[in-house]
């Protein structure tokens, strides 16, 4: 989570190198993990070679691309799927590079296993995969919520100076819940938790978000667009491009809507907000898709009626639009290109 | 002079495009050495500058450099500034500048005008050389030299000029070199994908002192702001240098994205910065995240008239406290927005204004209106909001229909809006909330066999997610009096519903266990209720939210009335067994005292009403003045439900007592035909 639980208020302590054999025995102990994982991974995907080693494997499109058409198999979320097996126990592993691995297709797996649900498919194995972030996720916030302090301007901050009187910290301030505690739950058979579970594992994902390959952006954007299930329908600012392809592809694409309560809401527009405004080389696929995505919840917000949603939707659309205005595009940082040039 | 001299010259020549360069006192046109630039002959373009300028080399080669910079020959402005000996320059000028003291911080340094004059003019070249050396580097591509150019930047104004910048002592020229620089290496470090470096750059720009003037200084908040929201990247929190005691220090990226776009705003309040709309976008973004949307209605509050007009402004306002729960404050704003003499087809405006209406009886009438123009607003491009239009219309008729008139108006507005409902679904077929709404709405009409059918589909559609779809299913079937299909029901939904959020299934179960006569394991539920219920409030602090439970919370008091009703239809019974009356009437007072409780809590209760006048119409057999306040509590309670079942056969009773005997069997007749198709539990307690 980008936001330290409210019982760490400093990051953890980097962990201290002890004596070289025990670094030495971790070593070989991380790459045994990852040999293993790779070499459970090989008698999966057949169709493409699998790099030696971990790092290569997590920039490797031809593998992701592989796994990915696997995991959209009608029958891939069973609770016999190797694959799902093989994400579960890789993640199970603690090792933080293998955690990346699977964090990569979690759009995918997450936008299959809530638009299956309706067809009451078995999905044991996606929910395995989903459980396992989610326990990960309890475990690791320890019973906290992530909170964040809405600061007051009157008193002073490094930022700012003010006549009010300097309070501590963390007195008199508005606490704001980002995301409540968690109960750990045994099973995904408990219905009624399915969003928050799923949601927690969007929370995840956005704490590594910034690691992620571009295609699994993709993959996100495709999932939202999906759950909000408004295709077809267009409004001022959006341009109907494929409006035949729609009203042909309705029937089918209908069924990927689902309930979107807040705790999916929040972590969508999390991300949605990272592939318009926060990616570190400029993507415009990214963009493009996330913008549509944007566009497909801001009309489901307004079918739903749900401020909150329209609120922050739309506060990304407006965004996009006033970041595509070339009004806006001017460099503070260039030199003013004056007709006498002097020393 | 030098400046004002050029300053004339360049307003003379303005028509002109050649452009000229300038120093001590001297002109030359740009074209002269162009020429030799273009055949790539520098050491000429140079001898010519420092003859025609009478310049030193390195002065000579920076201009060069700018001038091809200028021109948008980059490779070219890198060659030149490459052959001056920039490090040796600074180290020149750190020489000359006065030997280091303490170190600086941001607030209250201590101003000592007396300083050893900076040359500021020397400075000010080789600065600005390396800073456009950075920016050619960067147009290139090459980021990460771009980025260490940069830094060098102000790694030597910090050696150079060790008091920080202040107004008086630097030329304008040498600031906003400094400026650019400041603004620049953060882009830098971002662009070139060290974010670690970037936020320390960002925070060094905010927190040192660079004389930076107010918009550049806003646009740097903004950047980083904007970072700290969307990079992905944890920040470490700011070094403890930077803290100030007793000023506070956010703890994550939100704390700190939100506090920096706080003080935006009150700079542009304050006139101290240009408004830049896009920062009120990013504060809302941030505070609707921890659904903090009243501290948004505060912001957009104190936003200086202008800058909205006054429509847009209520109506972000009213979205802001409706995400809030402020209903009543957002209903205001909307009826001020869509009053005739501003704008009243807002379809946004008109469909929120509805949904809120409609969420309450009194307001159900007006929200109808809404919904109404809402529904003949919906055209063109909007047109897929029509079916939300007719929905809200639904609901908002639907609602109207409990506000008590009379049963004719009762129920063409409900076949209304069942009509509306019907209508919305054939644009909105496939939304789950529309089919449950709908299925309520047969339910209230008691059209058991078609609510059955949509709970059904509810809870198909949503794969058994929702919690209410589950309750309404054994409500509808325990109004068809299948009792033990309702309990397999409640059970399965037990099942799929975490340990926390079974509140109102137990309660619902507890009900279903009286029904089928089984007061011993309704008890028990009862228990185990009131267990969950005092659990859940001593550990539920302000940080643990229910997600689906917020308006469904089973609150202790109910277990209670529950309860008590339990035992007050146990000694009922007792009544019949004479052997055990005086343990039944034992029971009475503390079962009274419990409804009355409800009633001062909640003064609409129908439930707390029946009960009350329940209990006092069987005292009543014996103690006659209690009847009247009887009768007028069932009265009551039918006025607001006319569909209570229990409130008619008591009434009914009451009128037996009281031996109007025709009054009573009518009371009964109603009770009895209701009898057939009585939920458990109220189905407007759902939606």
């Amino acid at each position: 989570m980008s936001e330290s639980a409210s019982s760490h208020d400093s990051p953890p302590a980097p962990t201290i190198a002890g004596d070289s054999q025990t670094t030495a025995a971790n070593e070989s102990d991380t790459n045994a993990k990852c040999q293993t994982a790779i070499q459970s991974l090989s008698s999966i995907v057949t169709t493409t070679t699998i790099p030696s080693t971990i790092s290569l494997l997590l920039d490797d499109s031809a593998v992701s691309a592989a796994i990915s058409s696997l995991l959209q198999r009608p029958d891939s979320g069973s609770g016999d799927n190797n694959l799902c097996r093989w994400l579960y126990d890789t993640f199970q592993s603690t090792e933080p590079s293998l955690h990346l691995l699977v964090l990569r297709f979690v759009p995918l797996i997450a936008g299959l296993y809530l638009s299956r649900v309706p067809l009451r498919q078995p999905q044991a194995g996606f929910e395995a995969v989903l459980l396992a972030l989610y326990a990960h996720e309890t475990t690791s916030r320890a019973d906290q919520a992530v909170t964040v302090n809405i600061p007051d301007l009157s008193h002073p901050s490094i930022y700012h100076e003010s006549k009010g009187p300097a309070k501590n910290n963390s007195t008199c301030l508005n606490i704001a819940v980002v995301s409540s505690t968690l109960d750990p739950h045994g099973t995904i058979r408990e219905s009624t938790r399915r969003a928050r579970i799923v949601g927690v594992a969007l929370e995840l994902y956005y704490s590594e978000i910034a690691r992620m390959p571009r295609e699994s952006k993709l993959d996100f954007c495709g999932a939202c667009e999906k759950w909000a299930g408004q295709n077809g329908e267009t409004r001022a600012g959006v341009v109907p491009e494929e409006e035949e392809s729609v009203a042909v592809a309705r029937s089918e694409k209908d069924g990927g809507r689902i309930p979107l309560p807040w705790e999916l809401v929040q972590p969508m527009m999390r991300i949605l907000g990272h592939c318009l405004m926060g990616m570190k080389v400029e993507d415009r696929e990214v963009k493009e898709a996330a913008s549509k995505a944007c566009q497909s919840l801001y009309l489901r917000a307004l079918h739903d009626i749900n401020p909150k949603a329209i609120l922050a939707a739309g506060s990304l659309l407006r965004l996009r639009e006033m970041a595509l205005d070339p009004k806006n595009q001017i460099d503070h940082t260039e030199i003013s290109n004056d007709n006498v040039l002097s020393v | 002079m030098l400046e004002n001299q050029s300053k004339e010259l360049s307003e003379n020549r303005e028509d002109e495009i050649t452009r000229q360069l300038c120093a001590n006192g001297l002109f030359m046109k740009t074209t002269e050495v162009e020429a030799k630039l273009d055949e790539g002959n520098i050491q000429e373009a140079e001898s010519s500058l420092r003859e025609g300028l009478s310049l030193n080399s390195e002065e000579a080669r920076a201009l060069l450099g700018r001038l091809e910079y200028q021109r948008g020959n980059l490779e070219g402005a890198l060659r030149l500034f490459e052959g001056i000996d920039l490090q040796a320059e600074i180290q020149r000028l750190q020489a000359s500048a006065p030997p280091p003291e303490k170190p600086v911080t941001k607030k209250n340094r201590p101003r000592e005008p007396q300083q050893q004059p900076v040359p500021q003019h020397a400075a000010s070249l080789v600065l600005e050389a390396i800073y456009l050396k950075a920016k050619s580097l960067q147009k290139l591509g090459r980021t990460t030299e771009a980025a260490r150019e940069c830094k060098s930047v102000l790694d030597s104004v910090e050696k150079i000029f060790q008091q920080g910048i202040s107004d008086a002592q630097v030329d304008t020229r040498l600031q906003e070199t400094v400026s650019h620089a400041v603004e620049l290496l953060p882009a830098l470090f971002k662009d070139s994908g060290d974010y670690q470096e970037a936020i320390s750059a960002y925070r060094r720009a905010l927190l040192s002192q660079w004389n930076l003037d107010n918009d550049s200084c806003a646009r740097i908040q903004k950047d980083f702001a904007v970072f700290l929201l969307h990079s992905g990247v944890e920040a470490s929190p700011p070094s403890l240098a930077s803290q100030v005691e007793g000023s506070y220090t956010p703890r994550n990226n939100l704390e700190e994205a939100i506090l920096l776009l706080m003080i935006l705003i009150k700079k542009f309040n304050s006139g101290k910065a240009k408004w830049d709309p896009s920062v009120i976008e990013h504060l809302t973004f941030a505070l609707s995240l921890c659904s903090q949307t009243s501290v948004v209605a505060k912001q957009l509050e104190e936003v200086m008239p202008g800058v909205f007009t006054r429509v847009e402004r209520w109506n972000s306002l009213a979205l802001c406290y409706s995400a809030a729960g402020q209903t009543s404050a957002a209903v205001n704003l909307l009826r001020k927005s869509l009053h005739k003499h501003e704008q009243p087809d807002d379809l946004v405006a008109l469909l929120l204004a509805a949904k809120l209406c409609s969420e309450e009886p009194s307001l159900a009438a007006e929200g109808a209106g809404y919904a109404e123009r809402g529904v003949k607003n919906a055209q063109g491009m909007d047109e897929h909001l029509k079916g939300v239009g007719l929905r809200m219309l639904g609901l908002c008729l639907g609602k109207q229909a409990k506000v008590p008139t009379s049963d004719f108006e009762r129920s063409r507005l409900q076949s209304e809006s069942l009509k509306a409902l019907d209508g919305a679904i054939a644009f909105e077929h496939n939304n789950p909330d529309l089919i449950f709404e709908l299925g309520v709405q047969y339910a209230e009409q008691r059209n058991l066999k078609a609510a059955s059918r949509y709970a059904k589909e509810f809870i198909d559609a949503t794969g058994g997610s929702v919690l209410k779809g589950w309750r309404f299913l054994a409500l509808v079937l325990s109004a068809q009096q299948r009792f033990s299909e309702a309990e397999v029901v409640t059970d399965a939904a037990l099942d799929e519903t975490a340990k926390w959020d079974q509140g109102p299934l137990l309660r619902l179960k507890a009900k279903l266990k009286i029904s089928q006569s089984n007061p011993t394991e309704a008890v028990e539920t009862y228990r185990y209720l009131l267990a969950l219920v005092q659990a859940q409030r001593k550990s539920f602090g302000p940080l643990r939210t229910l997600s689906q439970m917020e308006q469904d919370r089973v609150n202790e008091f109910e277990v209670w009335h529950g309860l008590a009703y339990l035992y007050s239809s146990l000694s009922h019974w007792n009544d019949v067994e004479v052997c055990r009356m005086w343990e039944g009437r034992k029971e009475f007072k503390p079962a009274l005292a419990a409804f009355l409780d409800g009633l001062l809590l909640d003064e609409s209760s129908v439930p707390c009403k029946v009960a009350v006048g329940a209990l006092l119409c069987e005292r009543g057999k014996e103690y006659q003045p209690t009847l009247p306040v009887a009768r007028s509590l069932l009265s009551d309670a039918l006025r607001i439900d006319p569909t209570n079942r229990k409130a008619w056969y008591y009434l009914g009773m009451v009128h037996k007592h009281d031996g109007r005997i025709a009054d009573a069997t009518d009371c009964f007749q109603a009770a009895s035909m209701l009898e057939e198709s009585d939920p458990i539990e109220s189905f407007s307690t759902i939606l």
